[in-house]
C-alpha cells in the first residue's frame, strides 16, 4: 500500500473529522503523565506522549469487566463491542497487543477481548519522546510489529501516513492527504529507526540467550530470593504491564439478591494469594508461597516460557513495570543483567 | 426459607462502621432488609434481642476483661460472627495505646481517674473468640459488608482482598504518590477500598491494616529512600492503624 502525507497544519482537521466519524481513543495527558483514553477534541491528542500509564490493551480487556449479566433464572452476555479508532499507539504496545490477540484467540477464543479487538482501526504512531526506562530499542528485535491497520511517522512539516490494511486505508477520506515522497518515506523510514538507538536501557544479548541463561537460574533459590527481597508482592510490575492478561472471575450480587454480574477483573501473578488454591473443606495451599517464587515466575514468564509461542520474548520493553515498582526492583533490564552475571 | 437474624453488638470503638451500614441510601437499605432481619442494631433501633442470630457483626476491640463473657455469648447464640472494621479485626487505631506508658494521663488529663477508662492492652475480637470473616477498614467499606451479606446469602465464602493498594491505583491509572514527591503505605496496606485517597492525592495511611505478608522492611526502605523521611519517622510512620500487625506488637 502507498505512503501518505498530511501537513501539519491539516492534521487538526483530519483528527476533529475522525472523531465525528467514530469514537477516537488516544494518548492525553493526565497531569505529568498520559493515559489512553477518548478524545472529545483534537487538541486532547499528545503525540508527544512518552508512555502511557495503563497500555492500551484496557481497551479490549477492561481492568474490570462484566461478562454475563443475570436475573434469577435468565442471563445474558456483555459484549458489546464499540467500533472505534486507536490512534497513536507506539510500536512496542503494538506488539504487545499482537501478543494478547494471539493468547485470546487461541483454544477457546475470548470474544469478551477479540469483539472488542476486531472492530478496532488501529493507527499506531512513531515514538516522539523516549521514556526514562524504556529498553523497546533492543528486546525482542526478532518480533515485528503487526496488527496495526496504519503507521504514522511524525517528520519535518507533517506526518506520512502508511496503511497497512483496508480499514487503515478507510481513514484517509477524512484527512487532506496526498502522495508521500520517496524523500519522506525515507525521512520517516529513519525517524523510526534513529529513535530506536536512544533508549536509555539496553538488553545487551539476544532473546534466545537471555531465555537460556534465565531458564539455567531457575533452581538458584539464593539468587531469586534476593532479587526478590524488597518485593512488595504488591503486583504493579503486573498491573502495568501490556502482555499481562491473567484475570479473576467473581459472582457480583445486586442487594435484590437476584440479579447480578459475572465480572472479570485483572489479576496479578506477584500477590501473595494468587496461587492460592482450595483443597477442600475449606484448607487451601499457595504453590508460590515466597517472594522469590512469584518473582520468578514473573521473570520466567516475560522471557522464557512463552517465547516458543509468541516468537520471542512476553517482553516489549516498555519499561512501565520499572518505573511502577516502589522498590525499583522490577527492571527487566537491571533483572535480566544479575541473573547472566550470577 | 425464613430471613436470616442480623445484630449488631459493639466493644471499643466509635460506632462509625455501624453508621456506615445506615448510609446505604434509602432505596438500597430498604431492599436489603427484605432479605435480612436486623434484630439488634443501636445505631437505628431499640429493640434488644437474647435469641439465636444467623450473623453477628461485631464492631470494636477487646480491651476489658470483663468483656470476654458478653463475646462468648454472643458467639454462643451466633451462627456467623463477622469482625466488623479495623477495631475489631485487628484493634486498628485502639491498638496505638499498647505503645504508650501512661494513655490515661495524655489523653484526657484530669479526667484520667474515670473508671470506664481504665482498660488493658486493645486487642482484635480474634484473641477471644473464633471470627469467621472480617470487614476490615476505618470505616468498614459498604459496597464491601454489602458483598459479604450477599454472599453469605447465597451461601457463598465471601471474597475479602489480601493484596495491596498499589494493585487498585494502578488500575484506576493514579499516579503514584512517590512518582508526585509524597510517600505512600498503599504497597503494604490490604485493598479493597478501591484506593480512593491516592486519586485525591493523599497518601494511603493503611486504614484497613497491612496485607497479610507485608513487606515491613522494604517499607521502611521505601519511606527512607523515596521520600526523605528520618529513620525514627520511617520506622514509627505504619503504626497508626498497624500496631498490633507490625514486626513490634506488643
Amino acid at each position: 500500500m502507498s505512503a501518505h502525507f498530511i501537513k501539519e497544519s491539516d492534521f487538526k482537521a483530519f483528527v476533529s473529522a475522525l472523531i465525528k466519524a467514530k469514537p477516537v481513543y488516544g494518548p492525553t495527558a493526565k497531569r505529568s503523565k498520559f493515559v489512553f483514553s477518548r478524545l472529545e477534541s483534537p487538541e486532547q491528542l499528545r503525540l508527544d506522549y512518552d508512555v502511557t500509564l495503563l497500555p492500551p490493551k484496557k481497551l479490549f480487556f477492561p481492568t474490570s469487566q462484566d461478562l454475563v449479566r443475570f436475573d434469577g433464572d435468565k442471563f445474558e452476555a456483555c459484549v458489546q463491542p464499540e467500533e472505534k479508532i486507536l490512534f497513536g499507539v507506539h510500536f512496542y504496545d503494538v506488539k504487545a497487543l499482537d501478543m494478547t490477540d494471539l493468547l485470546f484467540r487461541e483454544k477457546n477464543p475470548d470474544w469478551n477481548y477479540l469483539a472488542h479487538r476486531e472492530c478496532t482501526t488501529l493507527v499506531a504512531s512513531s515514538i516522539q519522546a523516549v521514556a526514562p526506562r524504556a529498553f523497546w530499542g533492543s528486546v525482542g528485535r526478532e518480533v515485528q510489529p503487526k496488527g496495526h491497520d496504519a503507521f504514522l511517522t511524525k517528520i519535518q512539516g507533517g506526518f506520512v501516513y502508511e496503511p497497512r490494511t483496508p480499514k487503515g486505508e478507510a481513514l484517509l477520506k477524512h484527512g487532506a492527504f496526498g502522495k508521500a515522497s520517496d524523500e519522506q518515506v525515507a525521512e520517516a523510514r529513519k525517524a523510526n529507526d534513529d529513535i530506536k538507538k536512544r533508549c536509555p536501557q539496553e538488553l545487551k544479548k539476544p532473546s534466545a540467550s537471555i531465555a537460556r541463561k534465565v531458564r539455567a537460574a531457575f533452581d538458584d533459590e539464593t539468587l531469586w530470593d534476593k532479587l526478590a527481597e524488597d518485593c512488595f508482592s504488591c503486583g504493579s510490575c503486573n498491573t502495568v504491564c501490556p502482555t499481562c492478561y491473567c484475570f479473576d472471575v467473581q459472582d457480583v450480587w445486586n442487594v435484590d439478591q437476584k440479579s447480578g454480574a459475572r465480572t472479570r477483573t485483572w489479576d496479578a501473578c506477584l500477590t501473595r494469594e494468587f496461587a492460592e488454591v482450595s483443597l477442600g473443606a475449606g484448607a487451601h495451599e499457595n504453590f508460590r508461597e515466597s517472594r522469590g517464587e512469584r518473582f520468578r515466575h514473573r521473570i520466567m514468564r516475560k522471557a522464557v516460557y512463552l517465547n516458543e509461542k509468541l516468537g520471542g520474548p512476553a517482553c516489549v520493553g516498555c519499561g512501565r513495570c520499572s518505573s511502577a515498582c516502589t522498590s525499583d526492583i522490577a527492571d527487566p533490564v537491571r533483572v535480566i543483567e544479575q541473573i547472566v552475571k550470577a | 426459607m425464613a430471613k436470616p437474624k442480623v445484630a449488631f453488638f459493639d466493644f471499643a470503638c466509635c460506632e462509625g462502621c455501624q453508621i456506615e451500614f445506615t448510609n446505604y441510601g434509602e432505596p438500597a437499605f430498604l431492599e436489603l432488609i427484605k432479605h435480612v432481619d436486623v434484630v439488634e442494631f443501636r445505631e437505628a433501633m431499640s429493640e434488644k434481642t437474647k435469641d439465636p442470630i444467623d450473623i453477628a457483626f461485631i464492631e470494636g476491640s477487646f480491651t476489658r476483661e470483663g468483656d470476654r463473657a458478653r463475646l462468648e455469648e454472643i458467639r454462643k447464640r451466633a451462627k456467623i460472627v463477622i469482625a466488623y472494621g479495623q477495631c475489631a479485626t485487628t484493634a486498628g487505631i485502639n491498638a496505638l495505646k499498647n505503645h504508650t506508658a501512661d494513655y490515661r494521663k495524655e489523653v484526657y488529663g484530669k479526667d484520667a481517674g474515670m473508671p470506664h477508662l481504665d482498660s488493658q492492652k486493645a486487642q482484635p475480637i480474634s484473641a477471644v473468640i473464633k471470627v469467621d470473616y472480617n470487614a476490615f477498614g476505618c470505616p468498614v467499606n459498604k459496597v464491601e459488608v454489602l458483598q459479604i451479606v450477599s454472599h453469605l446469602l447465597h451461601g457463598k465464602e465471601p471474597v475479602i482482598p489480601d493484596y495491596p493498594v498499589c494493585v487498585e491505583c494502578k488500575r484506576r491509572e493514579t499516579i503514584c504518590r512517590y512518582e508526585e514527591g509524597d510517600h505512600c503505605m498503599g504497597q503494604t496496606a490490604r485493598a479493597g477500598c478501591g484506593a480512593p485517597c491516592p486519586a485525591d492525592g493523599i497518601p494511603c495511611e493503611a486504614c484497613r491494616g497491612f496485607v497479610s505478608d507485608a513487606n515491613q522492611a522494604a517499607l521502611k526502605k521505601a519511606l527512607i529512600q523515596k521520600a526523605g523521611f528520618s529513620e525514627a519517622r520511617a520506622e514509627g510512620k505504619s503504626r497508626m492503624f498497624t500496631a498490633n500487625q507490625r514486626g513490634d506488637a506488643k
